[in-house]
């Protein structure tokens, strides 16, 4: 008996300490940024000497930011809501429908997920380069859209095709029995029960797209995002004004998440109370 | 749930699969063509000249130097590989059978780390091994010299960037399988008398197989590709095939060869990819057969 409490004990040392020690791991730059964000000197060392929030303000006065911000969310919004969408209909072909050539559409939505992405972010460019030559125009934030919606529409896809997954389709069956068109049915049903599948991926989406750096980094021309802003900073010398705006944009992230997580719960409970009802 | 047979004459099919085929097949599969063909082609005085040469790809194949760069990518990257499956492995099993009332929490306190900026984060790492960083401070308030830690702009900072980053996939995966293994195959491993580290050695760690390779595979992909961890955290003294392909492009300006060396990390990836779906195929059909 003491051989299997002995065990126990390693399993459980190692099983807890992993957990730990991962969630230590993960959240070391974090906090190490936060931290620094109230730093009183202009130069990033530790100890901290003093506290103050002046490099907030200096973030907020810097001319550079609030360009970086609008840009982030313009590309960040648009690019979810496409990828969201095409993210929709491709899910529901993935699993729902059996037609010819669903082998090779399959594959084709998905491939970039297996992409480096700097890589992705460079073949794109040089097709940009080329159309550019042909029909005038230079890589701009559109281009950094329609990489972005390249990158994340497979993620999206993946999410709503789960929330597809365990689909109930007696509804849609009635629904068509008293006479909805297809449309109706998809409107009025189908989108309804997968839903939340189809908030959570746009909020995956989002916080992708909010936070990519290889992509916009190749294909965004001139145009800086938050991330790619960040980048060019600290490659000339590190400010206090990056771990402020770090901690500025753990505050978006945060909400999205608490906001993905209550649609998670909200739907558990739809669930449970749909099987209770019958 | 039924599946619906569909024909191409199908409205509904055609609004679902022809945006997002037209995007991919646009912006996706011609400039992976485009690629190609680029590497045939020629580059003088910065310019790209439209010739039909073969001479970038013998460029390619008798300089040491874009190699030695490709093989220490490479390294890099099964390195990462391994880390992050043995690290997943524990948290993965704890997360589905130890801290079940905290599993929520945790996947949350995860998720949001990996949809952190990677940018920023990789940014904390550098202010927190900086020679007069966190790490120093903290351990020479301890008492352990001025300079205790001083890897900041080596390979292993480099490593412990791209682990930082690519945990998150290996973990997600084999939580993903762990977490759909019948508990009851383990109920009956411990109740035949068999230990938890031999349930674990064979129950646990067969079944979870399929989700080991997913992250493997997904993690070797992406770390091919890092360029942020060897740039900023690495200093760039030991530059990866990402940094390598930028600076042909941006610095050189030579088109043809960046678009070869590109192709290469593609051709290594996807033939990884390859015969790692092959390998597990014939393992799934082995068990399958072992199992009737």
């Amino acid at each position: 008996m003491t051989r299997y409490r002995t065990e126990g004990v390693i399993a459980g040392v190692i099983l807890y300490g992993s957990v730990a020690a991962v969630l230590i791991f993960f959240y070391v730059p974090i906090f190490t940024l936060i931290v620094f964000s109230f730093s009183e000197s202009r130069f990033l060392s530790f100890p901290i000497e003093g506290f103050s929030i002046k490099w907030y303000f200096a973030l907020f006065a810097s001319r550079e930011f609030w360009p970086a911000l609008g840009n982030s969310a313009i590309l960040a919004g648009v690019s979810t809501t496409i990828a969201t969408t095409l993210g929709t209909g491709g899910a529901i072909a993935w699993m729902r429908w059996r037609f010819r050539f669903q082998r090779s559409f399959q594959i084709v939505s998905f491939a970039p997920l297996l992409f480096p992405q700097l890589l992705l972010g460079v073949a794109m460019l040089l097709w940009f380069s080329v159309l550019g030559g042909w029909f005038d125009f230079s890589p701009a934030l559109w281009t950094a859209i329609i990489g972005h919606i390249v990158y994340i529409t497979p993620f999206a896809l993946i999410i709503i095709a789960v929330q597809v997954h365990g689909f109930d389709d007696t509804l849609e069956d009635a629904a068509r029995d008293a006479g909805a068109t297809n449309w109706q049915v998809f409107r009025e049903i189908t989108l309804p029960l997968i839903w939340p599948g189809v908030m959570s991926a746009a909020i995956f989406a989002f916080l992708l797209s909010w936070g990519n750096f290889y992509v916009t980094y190749s294909l965004a021309g001139t145009a800086r995002t938050l991330p790619t802003f960040v980048f060019s900073g600290i490659a000339v010398g590190s400010s206090p004004v990056y771990p402020a705006l770090a901690t500025v944009t753990f505050v978006p992230a945060l909400l999205l998440l608490g906001l993905a997580d209550w649609f998670r719960r909200r739907a558990a409970k739809r669930q449970m109370g749909a099987w209770k009802d019958t | 749930m039924r599946i619906i047979r569909k024909s191409w004459t199908d409205p509904g099919l055609l609004l679902a699969t022809l945006p997002l085929t037209a995007i991919m097949a646009f912006f996706f599969l011609i400039p992976l063509v485009m690629t190609a063909l680029l590497s045939f082609q020629g580059t003088q005085y910065y310019r790209l000249i439209w010739t039909w040469s073969s001479d970038t790809w013998v460029d390619v194949f008798t300089h040491w130097h874009y190699w030695s760069i490709i093989i220490r990518t490479l390294t890099m990257a099964l390195i990462c590989v391994v880390l992050c499956v043995l690290i997943s492995l524990p948290v993965s099993y704890a997360m589905v059978h130890r801290v079940r009332s905290l599993e929520n929490h945790i996947t949350i306190l995860i998720v949001f780390a990996f949809l952190t900026d990677a940018v920023l984060k990789t940014f904390g790492w550098v202010l927190f091994l900086d020679r007069t960083g966190v790490m120093n401070g903290a351990l020479s308030a301890l008492g352990f010299g001025p300079q205790a830690t001083d890897i900041l702009f080596t390979p292993v900072a480099t490593m412990l960037g791209m682990v930082y980053n690519l945990l998150p996939y290996t973990i997600f995966c084999i939580y993903l399988s762990m977490k759909r293994i019948d508990r009851d195959l383990m109920l009956a491993a411990y109740d035949a008398g068999a230990s938890r580290f031999r349930t674990f050695w064979e129950i646990t760690l067969p079944l979870a197989r399929p989700g080991i390779f997913a992250g493997a595979i997904l993690v070797f992909v992406l770390a091919l590709g890092v360029f942020l961890e060897p740039k900023v955290m690495g200093g760039g003294t030991s530059p990866m095939a990402a940094e390598l392909i930028r600076q042909t492009f941006e610095t050189r300006v030579n088109w043809p060869l960046g678009a070869a060396l590109t192709l290469v990390i593609i051709v290594i990836g996807t033939a990884t990819l390859a015969v790692a779906g092959l390998a597990a195929h014939r393992a799934t059909k082995a068990a399958a057969e072992s199992t009737e």
